[in-house]
Parts: structure tokens; C-alpha cells; sequence
């Protein structure tokens, strides 16, 4: 109970860690809500790891001295949050494109996808000039020690996240529900794809820098999955998916702070105790059907 | 017929396919206020692919595609697609469905404004006899209550050219007779120009004023009391209709 208490006090050492978990918990789901139905759940698995790749990628250029950036490690961050970005977005504009155009299995592209950018992260790494130990620890995840300048960032942009997918929302879930009327109610398809593309690799990229791919695939998927049998709407599904994000990322980060245990691990242990809730509840609430 | 109005649509020598495969050759047709065009042929012959054209889905192989709707360019289509297209893993309300009728327009004042348009939702809804099901699931109704819901939609939209596209397969009898019901009043009631694909014949050729019966890489196109007469119903349905 102490820890809890202490966790909720102003001058927490970690508010801005806790904050930034809670913030990624409570935005990711908003955008993986998309991914679960749009049925692309291996892209919550495959487009954090490539997300990886380009922050790993960023690292390495930085390494060889190329800098786009001024101010430091501030600026070394901007290069890395780009690379990720530009990867990230890059990766859902061609694994889009190839659906659209190639007879192949898809889960084969995106599994093929997910290998390259784990051996591509791992590469990049070893190639970085300046050592591996910096780099490993970003690439799981350093939200510990965000700084108040990055957290207030990263505050912004997923707001303005959340803010676009709030009033988007009609368009987000015009274009992937029903295309075809889309069309015909003279909505632009590719545009509102786009922008939810942009929208989705942005997330991720800061999700990634702040709590590692791993956390970032469960807070993509498992949220939506758990409110998905209970919603009655897209914006019911949108906030009780948002909610159980944000209340596995303090749970799990109170877990990590009481008993000294790795963060990331613990706040996706929350998510599928939640998920482990929620499918036992819906076992004993009987479905009202036709 | 009001044939001294200009066509919503019309089709001159189109071939339609994908990419440059054609699928349908040599399609002349026009479509004008008023008119319930029937689209029919046997299964995979072309009828969705000349459905997809006019909704601007996918461009024609060769040949011209004129559209004139009341406003500058297209008319507004309301479309019902064939409901097995929709995935049922989307939560969405019956309510939530039929709004997305009104999403052609951005809004996005209104929408800051929390304003919606739920005045003409539930008009479409109680109009295609789908108001009692307003807060149910959409996932959780039957082929025929989703076929009602998927209309209201495409009312929702405030169409000059209806399209349903398989309105009655897979629906049991007594639901087919209701829905043919709706769409006559659709058609007496408010003159709607309405185009339905279909792979039968039945109970609907009465709504027809023209047909297009689609088949074998062509497209045969007229007035349904041409196109039903008994020697040329032959040639092109078979005997057993």
C-alpha cells in the first residue's frame, strides 16, 4: 500500500516514468483497435520490431557521425524517433501496397518482414560505433529514465494522437469497415489510410522508444481483445480498450516498483490477467444473440 | 421514364475488367431518373464488375462512362453491398451502421459540436422497418434484419441512385417477399432510380423497367417488356423461367 501511495505523490521520483507508461498504455490500444479488426494482428507484432530497426538504424548513422539534428542527445533522440517513424510508416505503406497487388500469403510477408527487421535491429547495433549498451537498453525500452523535456514531447504528440483518432474516427472506420462506400460516398480511401498510417507509426515509434516492441505489441493487441466482446460501438471498444492499457500500464508499473522486477514484462503479465478476467466474465455472462 | 431528362448513367462501347483483362465486352446502357434496372446473368459472369464500374471502384477497360448527378459530377449513390462483405468482428450498433450512410460529408464543426444526424437515421431505420433493432449488435442480427439495415444505410446516404448488389440471396422466403415489398414502395413512393444485380429472375422482374442480362462476355441491354418477351426471355434465360 506504501508503494502505491508513494507512486501517487507529486514528487515521485518516477512520475514521469509512470505518467509516460500510463500515457503509451492508454493511447496504443486506441490505434491497435485497427489492427485487431482490420484482422493485421501480426503487424502488432512485426511494425514495433521494425520500429526497433529504425531507431537502431538511426543510432548507427549517428554513430558514423551523421547528425540531421542539433542539441546533443536531444537531438540524438529527434534522429532516432525519424528513423523510427520513416521505418515504421515505410514498412505498413509496403506491406499495404504488396497485399494489394501480390497473390502471396500475407501472414508470410509480414512473418518474413518481422525476421528481417529482428536480424536488421541486431546488425544495426553491432555496427554502432559507439558500443552496444546504450543501444540495447533504448531498444527494450528506457522509460525510467525519460527526461522531462522527452516526456512533455512525447505528451504532445500522442495528445495530438488522440485528438485525430477521436475526430477521424468516422473516417478511420468508414475506410476500414467498408471501402466500397468509402468510394461511393466520395471519401478518399488512400488518404484516410494514410493518415492512419502516419497516425499508427507515430504511436509506435514513441511507444517503442518509451517501453520497448515487446510492450508495445501487447498494448496494440491485447487491450482491444479484451474489450472487444463487451463494446457495443466504436467508441465504447475505443475507451474500455484505452482504459485496460492504461490500468495494465499502473498496474504493471506498480508491481515493478514494489517488487523491484523489469517493467515490461510485468505491465503485459497485467494485460493478460485482464484479458484472463475478461474471457472468464464473458463465459459466464450469456451473449444476448439474435 | 423520363427519358427527355439526362441519364444518371451512361455506358458507351465500355469493355469492363481488371486491369486490361476485359470482362465484359461491348456495353451500351443508360440509367435515367425513375428507372429500376435490373441487372442479371449466371454467376461470375460480369455483373459485379459492371456494378464496381459505375461506382467509380475500378475504371473501365476501354470505352466512355458518363455520370450526371444533380450536383456537379456523380449522382450520390446509396450502395448495399452483398452483406456477407462486412466483417462481423466490428462491435458496431445498428445505429452506428446506418449513420455511416451520412459520412459523406466532413463536418468536422458539427462533429466538434457533437452534432450527429440521428433525425434522418432513425427515418431510414423505421422506413426499412429496422428501428426496433437500433441498439442491438449488428454482428448479432439475421441475414434478412442486416439486408433492412444495410438499405436504411444506403437511404441514410440520400441517394439519386440506389444499387443493391445480391439484395436476396441468401434470405428466407417470407424476408425476400418483404424486401421486394420496400423496394416497390421505394420506387412508387419516391420514384428512387434504383439498380439491382441479381442472378435470378423470380419475383422481381415486375419491378424492372429495364434489364441488362449479362453473360458470356457480353451484356444485352432494354426495356423490360422487350427484354421478358417470351421469345427473347428464352433465348436468354434458358427454358425453365
Amino acid at each position: 500500500m506504501s508503494a502505491l501511495l508513494d507512486m501517487l505523490r507529486p514528487d515521485f521520483l518516477l512520475h514521469h516514468a509512470l505518467y509516460g507508461s500510463v500515457v503509451v498504455g492508454f493511447v496504443c490500444p486506441l490505434v491497435g483497435v485497427y489492427f485487431v479488426l482490420r484482422r493485421l494482428i501480426f503487424w502488432g507484432v512485426a511494425l514495433p520490431q521494425v520500429s526497433a530497426a529504425g531507431i537502431a538504424f538511426a543510432f548507427m548513422l549517428q554513430g558514423f557521425g551523421f547528425a540531421l539534428f542539433a542539441g546533443g542527445e536531444a537531438g540524438e533522440k529527434h534522429l532516432a524517433i525519424l528513423g523510427s517513424v520513416v521505418f515504421t510508416v515505410g514498412a505498413i505503406l509496403a506491406l499495404t501496397w504488396l497485399d494489394q497487388r501480390s497473390q502471396g500469403l500475407s501472414e508470410g510477408r509480414v512473418g518474413t518482414l518481422y525476421a528481417l527487421a529482428s536480424a536488421a535491429a541486431i546488425l544495426f547495433v553491432a555496427w554502432n560505433a559507439r558500443g552496444e549498451t546504450e543501444m540495447l537498453s533504448l531498444l527494450k525500452g528506457e522509460i525510467v529514465t525519460i527526461s522531462e523535456s522527452d516526456f512533455h514531447a512525447m505528451l504532445n504528440i500522442l495528445l495530438a494522437v488522440c485528438a485525430a483518432m477521436f475526430l477521424f474516427q468516422r473516417e478511420f472506420l468508414l475506410v476500414s469497415y467498408d471501402r466500397d462506400m468509402a468510394v461511393t460516398l466520395g471519401r478518399s480511401v488512400l488518404f484516410w489510410d494514410g493518415l492512419l498510417y502516419l497516425l499508427i507509426g507515430v504511436t509506435i515509434s514513441l511507444g517503442v522508444m518509451t517501453v520497448g516492441p515487446l510492450v508495445i505489441f501487447g498494448l496494440l493487441v491485447v487491450p482491444p481483445m479484451i474489450a472487444l466482446p463487451w463494446a457495443r460501438g466504436m467508441k465504447s471498444l475505443s475507451a474500455a480498450a484505452s482504459a485496460a492499457g492504461g490500468l495494465s500500464a499502473f498496474a504493471g508499473f506498480y508491481f515493478s516498483y514494489r517488487f523491484d522486477l523489469p517493467l515490461g514484462p510485468l505491465i503485459i503479465a497485467a494485460l493478460c490477467g485482464l484479458f484472463a478476467l475478461s474471457s472468464l466474465a464473458r463465459l459466464a455472462v450469456p451473449h444476448k444473440g439474435r | 421514364m423520363n427519358k427527355e431528362k439526362e441519364p444518371l448513367v451512361r455506358f458507351t462501347g465500355a469493355s469492363l475488367g481488371y486491369g486490361r483483362r476485359a470482362v465484359v465486352t461491348g456495353v451500351d446502357l443508360s440509367v435515367h431518373p425513375g428507372d429500376f434496372l435490373g441487372v442479371l446473368g449466371p454467376n461470375g459472369a460480369g455483373k459485379s464488375t459492371l456494378l464496381k464500374t459505375m461506382l467509380g471502384l475500378i475504371k473501365p477497360v476501354k470505352g466512355r462512362i458518363q455520370l450526371h448527378g444533380s450536383a456537379f459530377g456523380a449522382p450520390r449513390f446509396g450502395y448495399v453491398p452483398q452483406k456477407e462483405k462486412l466483417d462481423v468482428i466490428y462491435p458496431l450498433s445498428v445505429r452506428e451502421v446506418a449513420a455511416m450512410g451520412t459520412y459523406r460529408r466532413f463536418e468536422l464543426l458539427r462533429r466538434l459540436r457533437g452534432k450527429s444526424h440521428d433525425d434522418l437515421v432513425r427515418q431510414c431505420l423505421k422506413e426499412c422497418g429496422a428501428w426496433d433493432l437500433a441498439d442491438r449488435r449488428y454482428s448479432d442480427l439475421s441475414g434478412g434484419q442486416r439486408q433492412r439495415v444495410l438499405i436504411a444505410r444506403a437511404l441514410a446516404a440520400e441517394p439519386e441512385l440506389l444499387v443493391l448488389d445480391e439484395p436476396l440471396a441468401g434470405i428466407d422466403v417470407p424476408t425476400q417477399k418483404a424486401l421486394l415489398k420496400l423496394f416497390k414502395e421505394f420506387k412508387e413512393r419516391r420514384g428512387l432510380t434504383t439498380m439491382m444485380v441479381s442472378h435470378r429472375l423470380q419475383a422481381e422482374r415486375d419491378l424492372f423497367t429495364h434489364i441488362a442480362w449479362v453473360a458470356d462476355g457480353k451484356a444485352d441491354f432494354g426495356p423490360a417488356e422487350k427484354m421478358l418477351a417470351a421469345r427473347h426471355i428464352t433465348e436468354i434465360f434458358g427454358d425453365d423461367q
